[in-house]
């Protein structure tokens, strides 16, 4: 039987922390392999999710993108807004996906400040749709260990 | 002796001139932030008074650091509260030249034996001591407030902005360093910084020194609930004193997972204490655009340490890590000061 990858990342990492790195000198030296220890238990965390949550948010993003092209009268932003809109991932590689995911990003950015300078309520609805992208954006991504 | 040590003792020896067989010892690296490199070491030199030991500390410039800083302003603000009711450690000499240790640096007095780790405070016997330290530390940013930076010679070596434009300057200068360095679009800060610009706040109530990093992790405390040195002042700066006050409180720092700021008392007592140790008031609706604004001061640190470390300037794994650990989290911080986070 293979080790399944976030089974040994966990027990790497526990080994770094727990027992390699109170026996290392300098406090520095230790302090770093804490460190490692540390970014091991989020490689875990995400290890199994990273696909799943690029997906979900390029595709969130897209569907926004559809429903508010018919909105904008900015010719050139709607045009950029329908090609993004009916784009597809070029891969399941992490690198696509993270490639699109910013080709996005960028393009929501642009059509939130848009919607901030519109009057009218199908403004402040596109604004109010992008929020709860972006906080649900942030839950996608939240790691357990975080302060916060 | 290592080069280092043997290079570091004759730089103190060319700066003590009374002193003789000046000896570095026991030079080791320590974590004290990621933006200098920090060391501790034991200097000993002969002298008309007799043998001198000092344990002391170099910060050095590194390669690439988590800010682009100037060690001048840490120094500075040493020496401008050194022996005042804000406890630092002596600063003892700032060196621009890189011919001595390869980049600049400056030395200063160790103070042994006290904690600094955040995550310490979980813990007994400090976790015992949660109020004192709340206590002193929201007093002591009190008085780093209304201290006078004219009186302690800050205005001579830091710009001065005026009341009304301390919030512009910090914010086109974080903003500036997000343009630079972001490795990845950043919808968040980005309409955070929109909100910040359409929402100006108030002037100053009046021009204070801002220590630009005041929060746990950034001190040194004891098991009775004393604070005996606050410390990295690389961000220091003249401002407004609700930056910092608002820096110190932004949930990125709430180490107990919880509503404690800083990990040490909710969000309130803190501002009560500052208040009364400060004398000036933290208007919520001002405070709320400092709180919006230090998490885009926090994610402009954040991506900034990423890019030193994706472009190989500074591969300390911390910088990698405080975009992993914080990043999100500060997205997070900053959706809640904008209330679309409840």
């Amino acid at each position: 039987m293979k080790p399944d990858v976030p089974v040994v990342l966990e027990n790497v990492a526990a080994k770094l922390m727990f027992e390699l790195a109170p026996q290392l000198r300098p406090p520095f030296l230790a302090g770093t392999i804490t460190v490692v220890g540390v970014m091991m238990t989020m490689l875990r965390e995400e290890w199994d999710r990273a696909a799943a949550r690029r997906v979900e948010e390029n595709a969130a993003m897209r569907a926004l993108f559809r429903e508010a092209a018919a909105q904008v009268g900015d010719a050139g932003l709607r045009a950029r807004l329908e090609a993004a809109a009916s784009s597809a991932e070029a891969s399941l590689r992490i690198a696509d996906l993270d490639a699109a995911n910013d080709e996005l990003r960028r393009l929501l950015i642009e059509l939130h400040a848009w919607a901030e300078e519109q009057p009218g309520d199908a403004a402040r609805r596109l604004e109010t749709a992008i929020w709860r992208e972006l906080l649900a954006s942030t839950e996608r991504r939240r790691f357990s260990i975080a302060p916060f | 002796m290592s080069d280092l040590e043997e290079r570091l003792a004759s730089y103190i020896a060319a700066r003590l001139a009374e002193a003789s067989e000046v000896r570095v010892e026991g030079l080791e690296r320590i974590h004290g932030g990621a933006s200098r490199e920090t060391y501790r070491f034991r200097l000993r030199y002969a002298s008309p008074a007799g043998e001198v030991e000092r344990n002391l500390i170099l910060r050095r410039d590194p390669p690439g650091s988590l800010i682009e800083t100037e060690r001048a302003n840490e120094f500075n603000a040493y020496r401008a509260f050194h022996g005042t009711a804000v406890p630092v450690p002596e600063p003892l000499w700032l060196e621009e030249d890189a011919r001595w240790l390869d980049y600049p640096f400056f030395v200063m007095q160790e103070l042994r034996g006290f904690q600094s780790q955040a995550q310490a405070l979980m813990m007994p016997p400090y976790s015992e001591r949660l109020e004192q330290l709340a206590e002193r530390k929201w007093t002591i940013l009190g008085e780093i407030s209304k201290a006078d930076p004219q009186a302690l010679g800050l205005t001579e070596v830091m710009p001065v902005p005026a009341l009304d434009a301390c919030w512009a300057r910090e914010l086109a200068h974080w903003e500036k360093v997000i343009d630079e360095d972001e490795l990845h679009p950043q919808p968040i800060v980005r309409a955070a910084i929109r909100w910040l610009r359409r929402h100006p706040p108030p002037p100053a109530q009046k021009l204070a020194v801002v220590h630009g990093d005041y929060r746990t992790g950034n001190f040194l405390y004891d098991d009775q609930g004393e604070v005996h040195a606050i410390l990295d002042w690389e961000m220091a700066h003249l401002g407004d004193p609700l930056e910092d006050l608002a820096w110190g409180i932004n949930r990125v720092w709430c180490w107990a997972r919880d509503e404690r700021v800083g990990g040490l008392v909710d969000k309130a007592r803190a501002i009560a204490i500052w208040e009364r140790a400060s004398g000036l008031r933290a208007d919520p609706e001002s405070l709320r655009w400092w709180e919006v604004f230090s998490s885009v001061k926090g994610q402009a640190i954040w991506i900034s340490s990423g890019k030193e470390y994706q472009q190989g300037r500074n591969q300390d794994p911390v910088l990698a890590l405080s975009g992993w650990w914080l990043m999100n989290a500060q997205d997070r911080a900053a959706l809640e000061s904008l209330g679309v986070l409840r």
